[in-house]
């Protein structure tokens, strides 16, 4: 089989070019508008039966559809149009040949107008798999060394040294490496950096630690370089003490993000919609939406901010979804917190409600375990309970809106086809009190393996033990991703 | 009966004009792959393709040999949650 068709084809392309084919397919196949699909809804009846199916067919010489239960066939025949185009797949059908034919020509066209389908509807572009363009191919013909992973494999795990209390680092430095997203993102070498070699840039850093760690090599590394660089980049992180690992971690994607942006990556310059478009914000902001309504005349302000985490008190509830429940009611502010309310130009009581507008990739949780006030700093160590798979729909402003409206979601049109679920894949935990504390990480590496990172040493763990432990920053990717529809 | 015949009809080119039966093609597709019954199919249709590796293999052929199985792979979950979303939706639909 070639994607160079067959000399019946290439006859009728002479002759009659592609715009059969194009029309067919923007009008009958991917519907490229509105108007195309009105006709593809009222036309698409098989000429001879009247039936919708099965597998409507049209034929490319004339206007005829018909049913592959024997009416194209029949069509085909009599009248000696021997190409027809299946209406479901884009694929064309040679009565020669008596097969589907596949041309290259004419299936970036199909591509195209499905693009622009998908585009129209607002659903996610199709998945493509990936070829090697020229430049690959000949890597890959020149790279001869191939290196099998199989289930029980240990790569992409590694210890690492404590340098006088760097667990905080150690277990954030885990936690990020075993990022899906971020791994593909550094395996793939798409960081392209402007200060290249000048080992200022904690990008770079991370992009040799991903090679580190994927090296095949099992003894623990040491991370001075990178602790030096965030000590350079964020102040405050510097000395030899322990320090928060919820801080740390914040303060990494921080430093990351500003040395992205002086990457040349594309197009990170020119933020989209006012945001930045680097990799750690695709991957790890969200948009929180915080909606004040008035009290007198049911004003709503909304605004919407970016979030790389939320942090969640944990006294009471018992579960991440019961924290995250509360965290998206609706709250009274009191008479105390009188806000402006610029519909009636007064100070009126109001009620404040979180929620969220975007999810980002990656749903980093921090659970509140750690209390500094004037009178104490201490430690709560409330159970809260978390699941391996987590549907994040319950906490979107879209859904939260219906609810209110006392609409049933799960009847609302755009509720059906949205995907929220994420799953877990890294806890990191702090154990013994608030001044004499370590922290050790729990990472899911391959499919379904969980590993426990205690500093140097990696020990394979089972998923009940990642659920059962307390929890600090819990971290959940999305189960699916979706694709980008760019229609040029 | 023939009611009936007319209503699906209808029910179908109301899908089709609102780009629903679309987002229902993808949803489904998508939880296909998601269940592995994609990966499932392909080795179907690559040991039907290497039965009859000696004569020539049309996309017909393939369809028939494959179809019935490849159906029965289709896990039940899949089916249970495809028939109650659609059902829900062409319920809550608004007269035009």
């Amino acid at each position: 089989m070639n994607d160079n068709g067959c000399i019946h084809l290439n006859n009728f392309k002479a002759a009659k070019g592609t715009n059969p084919y194009k029309i067919v397919h923007a009008f009958f196949v991917s519907c490229t508008s509105f108007e195309a699909r009105r006709y593809k809804a009222t036309s698409c009846l098989c000429f001879t039966c009247g039936q919708p199916g099965p597998r409507m067919h049209s034929c490319l010489h004339c206007i005829y559809f018909a049913c592959y239960g024997g009416h194209i066939q029949e069509h085909s025949k009599s009248k000696k149009h021997f190409l027809y185009v299946d209406l479901s797949y884009g694929n064309i059908f040679c009565g020669q040949c008596q097969d589907y034919i596949y041309d290259r020509e004419l299936t970036e066209i199909a591509m195209a107008h499905k693009l622009k389908q998908a585009k129209s509807l607002g659903i996610s572009m199709p998945f493509m798999p990936w070829l090697p363009n020229s430049n690959e191919a000949m890597a890959l013909r020149r790279l001869r060394k191939r290196r099998l992973i199989s289930v029980h494999t240990t790569i992409g795990l590694r210890g690492l040294q404590n340098l006088g209390s760097t667990c905080f680092m150690n277990c954030i430095v885990q936690t990020l490496i075993h990022t899906p997203l971020l791994r593909d993102y550094f395996l793939g070498e798409k960081h392209k950096c402007k200060a290249q070699g000048s080992s200022k840039c904690l990008v770079c850093e991370v992009s040799k630690l991903f090679q580190e760690f994927y090296s095949g090599a099992k003894t623990p590394l040491t991370l001075h370089r990178l602790l030096h660089l965030i000590w350079t980049h964020a102040r405050h992180l510097a000395g030899y003490e322990q320090q928060d690992a919820h801080e740390f971690f914040i303060a990494t994607l921080d430093v990351l993000h500003r040395h992205c942006m002086n990457g040349v990556e594309g197009n990170v310059e020119k933020p989209e919609n006012g945001r930045c478009n680097c990799i750690i914000d695709q991957i790890f902001t969200g948009g929180l939406q915080s909606d004040v309504v008035c009290t007198s005349c049911s004003g709503v302000s909304t605004t919407i901010d970016p979030f790389w985490d939320i942090s969640l008190d944990v006294a009471g509830p018992g579960s991440l979804q019961a924290c995250l429940e509360r965290f998206t009611r609706a709250e009274h502010l009191g008479s105390a917190a009188k806000i402006k309310c610029s519909n009636c130009r007064a100070y009126r009581e109001s009620t404040k409600q979180l929620t969220l507008e975007t999810l980002p990739i990656v749903a980093s949780f921090h659970l509140k375990r750690f209390e500094h006030s004037s009178q104490i700093d201490r430690k709560i160590s409330a159970f809260v309970s978390f699941p391996a798979e987590l549907d994040m729909t319950p906490f979107m402003s879209s859904h939260r809106r219906a609810v209110d409206v006392g609409v049933d979601n799960n009847n609302a049109p755009e509720g059906l086809f949205e995907d929220n679920r994420y799953s877990l894949f890294a806890v990191v935990n702090h154990l013994g009190s608030l001044d004499a504390g370590h922290y050790t990480a729990y990472v899911r590496q391959m499919k379904g393996n969980w590993f426990k990172c205690d500093d140097h040493m990696i020990t394979r763990a089972s998923l009940r033990e990642v659920l059962d432990s307390e929890g600090y920053l819990l971290f959940y990717h999305k189960t699916v991703l979706e694709y980008d529809c760019e229609v040029s | 009966m023939v009611n009936m015949t007319v209503n699906n009809t209808i029910a179908h080119q109301r899908l089709i004009l609102s780009g629903d039966r679309e987002r229902f093609k993808e949803l489904l597709r998508r939880r296909l792959i998601e269940c592995g019954w994609r990966d499932q199919v392909r080795v179907l249709c690559r040991d039907a393709v290497k039965e009859n590796e000696s004569s020539n293999v049309t996309f017909d052929g393939l369809v028939s040999k494959v179809t019935p199985r490849a159906r029965a792979l289709v896990p039940d979950t899949v089916k249970k949650e495809l028939l109650q979303k659609i059902k829900t939706h062409l319920l809550t639909q608004k007269e035009p």
